[in-house]
């Protein structure tokens, strides 16, 4: 058994789709109709094409118990999920630049370095840095 | 301070807030990025430290989840698969990222990543990449 897709309750795909791909950078891999609208689209990192998948899954909006549990993280300050960058740092600077916001400025942890950023479509997502 | 931070906060205070130690583990790790063709010298990085090879392999451990060996063999066969990528022989590669023996670095190789040095080289010169 592999691990090779991680997926992210968004409201919005279209939304999603643009703010993954043109602010944070990653490329479409898979985009097939679904029926009712619905798409399943996944994502990949460009330095990593072969990597993990990211499924962009409207989820919130077809079952309750998502929204709640989304609701919840995002009430919280609880990151849905992380990614992996070379520097907080930069990506903070290059994020604030394209109007990205983010709730938790980078900071550090023993060895790692993270911040928390609003993906506007329900989620708070944190980059990491292993120090 | 939302939910998030004040678990972050009380984390901190209880694992991670050692500062010297992080530091000496931090430092550990990138002489091993910088050095990872070179044989892993713990006496060296120890004694600059002024603490003994056996306390600095627990802190790695500690803070990084994985012991400075370990680490090593991620971070060679890491730049393996990106020498691999830019066309430099499988026998080339293995010496480059710092392995003394063709058959350990191959069947090591094929342990972390699912293929043989050659069938990686094969795949990723024959790939072509997703456009956006």
């Amino acid at each position: 058994m592999k691990v090779s897709l991680i997926s992210i309750p968004i409201r919005d795909q279209a939304k999603a789709l643009k703010f993954y791909t043109e602010k944070l950078g990653f490329i479409i891999k898979k985009d097939l109709p679904l029926g009712e609208g619905t798409r399943w689209l996944t994502l990949v990192s460009p330095e990593w094409q072969d990597g993990p998948e990211l499924l962009l899954e409207p989820g919130p909006n077809h079952f309750e118990p998502c929204k709640i549990y989304q609701d919840a993280l995002m009430e919280a300050g609880m990151p849905y999920t992380q990614f992996d960058v070379k520097s907080v740092d930069e990506e903070y600077d290059r994020l604030t630049k394209l109007g990205v916001e983010f709730s938790v400025k980078p900071s550090t942890m023993g060895t790692w370095k993270f911040a928390v950023f609003n993906d506007t479509c329900g989620n708070n997502i944190e980059i990491v840095e292993t120090l | 301070m939302t939910f998030y931070q004040e678990k972050l906060s009380h984390l901190k205070n209880i694992c991670f807030s050692n500062d010297m130690q992080i530091e000496a583990v931090i430092n550990t790790r990138k002489y091993i990025d910088n050095n990872y063709e070179k044989e892993l010298n713990l006496e060296f990085l120890s004694s600059i430290r002024f603490t003994s090879k056996y306390h600095l392999l627990r802190l790695f451990k500690r803070y990084y989840g994985i012991t400075p060996r370990q680490y090593l063999i991620d971070k060679r066969i890491e730049m393996a698969k990106k020498t691999l990528r830019n066309g430099l022989n499988v026998t080339e590669t293995c010496f480059a990222v710092g392995f003394e023996s063709l058959g350990s670095f191959s069947s090591l190789f094929k342990t972390k990543t699912g293929k043989s040095p050659r069938e990686y080289q094969k795949q990723q010169l024959s790939r072509s990449n997703l456009t956006v």
